[in-house]
């Protein structure tokens, strides 16, 4: 249990950053429902952890890995699209989670349960973002280029195979650090939302990319300071702001 | 010009999923040559092209570039989302280890310096061609293969293009290969006609090489038409 509202907030500002960086991608490829269907690959590793007394994040990032990891070799060994994948394990994991989770935790983990986590919770999530936010960068050219224009990525020698990986293990990570405090349910506010308002927003890549940070932030500290003062689920009223800046941004795109 | 070609081809072919698409080709290519590939759909073209430059693994056969040939590679497909929000300054500095700045690149391919700022996505398909190309153009390569697009590009568009090769031909004496739909772009601008459909139908100057009957072979009668068409 964590009493120190402060460090909620710094640590949302990092994990928040790191999901609305992250899903500028996902709204490039097209992939936006990837994420929305990975989370539930975390549930089984969460319920592990309450089961087992051991930190839910970890057996989250687990299973997380360990589906990305499935994902990636079925997409590259077979010809199968990666969303009948990714639906395929999401409703089996989400299935095995619920039978094996406990109501209570079942709840906290499908909305979020900032409130309930701890320190060493909340010093490990913020590392993880901050982690994830610097090999954005570090790799967003070729990022980008496969994202866009895969014929000339391949001819420029950046492998689309391992580009993918890449971009699947940056997502696997910022769900397991966003699952706290939204749940698997809404992660999308923080990963696609915000990308998406920026995108209506912006006309230059660079606008893009640092408005969509921007917005998850604001969605995620105004989220979590509601839900501080009033009696909402942070990951609700997260989302609700997140919609709400959304449904603005399509008054200013026309 | 010297005689040392620039590539050489030896008896290149290619099996994908089992199938032959590529037939015992050869050819090569010198310096400031300009080398056109055509054949109908489906003959291989654009598997030659990017077997070329390595992204498709040769199954038998050699190909042999000249040391330190920078190639440029303009590929068929490229089609931008209308909603990328990306200026044309910011797609062009995606570009890896670029040898030239990007206003030079736009001089060469004709485009004015405001067009930098403005969104990929706005641009009519000939100026994105020509972004295209500015694209390729940044790493000073020796030679540029341009798989010519087949659909969105108006006919005026297409022969602005063509002069924009001939002329970057002109002025950095670079080398090109073509696949080209257009017999027209074949008799007006290329040394030498590689004819394809699977197999090598033909290889040599298009006047020689391309006799009535390898055309209707290539094309079927339809081709006698673009042929006394375009080559009053």
């Amino acid at each position: 249990m964590i009493e120190n509202f402060s460090l909620i907030l710094l640590s949302g500002v990092a994990v928040a950053a790191a999901s609305g960086l992250v899903g500028t991608f996902l709204i490039l490829r097209k992939m936006t429902l990837l994420s929305d269907a990975l989370s539930h690959v975390a549930l089984p590793g969460i319920a592990l952890g309450v089961i087992f007394n051991f930190q839910p994040i970890v057996g989250g990032i687990a299973f997380l890995f360990f589906g990305i990891l499935l994902i990636w070799q079925i997409e590259n060994k077979t010809k199968l699209a990666i969303e009948s994948i990714t639906g395929v394990l999401f409703v089996t994991t989400l299935a095995i989670g619920a039978l094996i989770m406990p109501e209570t935790e079942l709840l906290e983990a499908f909305f979020g349960h900032i409130k309930n986590t701890t320190v060493f919770q909340i010093v490990l999530q913020t590392i993880i973002a901050l982690l994830v936010i610097v090999i954005a960068l570090k790799y967003i050219k070729p990022l980008v280029l496969t994202s866009i224009a895969p014929d000339l990525s391949a001819a420029e020698k950046i492998s689309h195979t391992k580009m993918q990986f890449l971009l699947l293990a940056l997502i696997a990570f910022t769900i397991s650090i966003g699952i706290s405090f939204v749940g698997v349910l809404l992660i999308s506010a923080l990963l696609i939302v915000p990308a998406a308002t920026a995108r209506n927003l912006s006309s230059n890549f660079k606008t893009f990319v640092v408005l969509s940070m921007i917005l998850a932030v604001v969605s995620l500290c105004g989220g979590l300071t509601v839900s501080y003062f009033w009696n909402i689920d942070p990951g609700v009223a997260t989302v609700l702001l997140s919609a709400f800046l959304f449904t603005l941004s399509l008054f200013k795109k026309q | 010009m010297t005689d040392e070609p620039l590539l050489k081809v030896n008896d290149l072919t290619v099996v994908l999923d089992g199938e032959k698409i590529l037939d015992d080709i050869s050819f090569e290519i010198k310096k400031e040559e300009v080398l056109a590939v055509i054949g109908p759909n489906g003959s291989g073209k654009t598997v030659l092209l990017k077997t070329l430059i390595g992204l498709i693994k040769p199954t038998k056969g050699i190909i042999e570039w000249a040391p330190n040939t920078e190639i440029g590679y303009l590929p068929q497909r490229f089609q931008v989302d209308r909603y990328l929000p990306m200026t044309v300054k910011e797609f062009l500095r995606l570009k890896f280890d670029p040898k030239k700045s990007i206003s030079a690149v736009f001089r060469e391919v004709g485009l004015k310096n405001e067009l930098l700022d403005e969104s990929i996505a706005h641009l009519s398909s000939g100026q994105l061609q020509k972004v295209l190309f500015a694209w390729a153009l940044i790493n000073k390569p020796g030679i540029l293969l341009f798989d010519e697009p087949t659909e969105n590009i108006d006919v005026v568009g297409q022969e602005s293009i063509y002069k924009l090769l001939h002329h970057l031909q002109d002025t950095l004496n670079i080398s090109l290969i073509i696949v080209s739909h257009d017999l027209h772009v074949v008799y007006r601008y290329a040394n030498r006609v590689l004819c394809l459909n699977k197999k090598m139908l033909c290889y040599g100057e298009p006047h020689t090489a391309l006799t009535d009957k390898i055309l209707a072979e290539l094309y079927g009668d339809h081709a006698f038409f673009h042929h006394h068409h375009y080559d009053k």
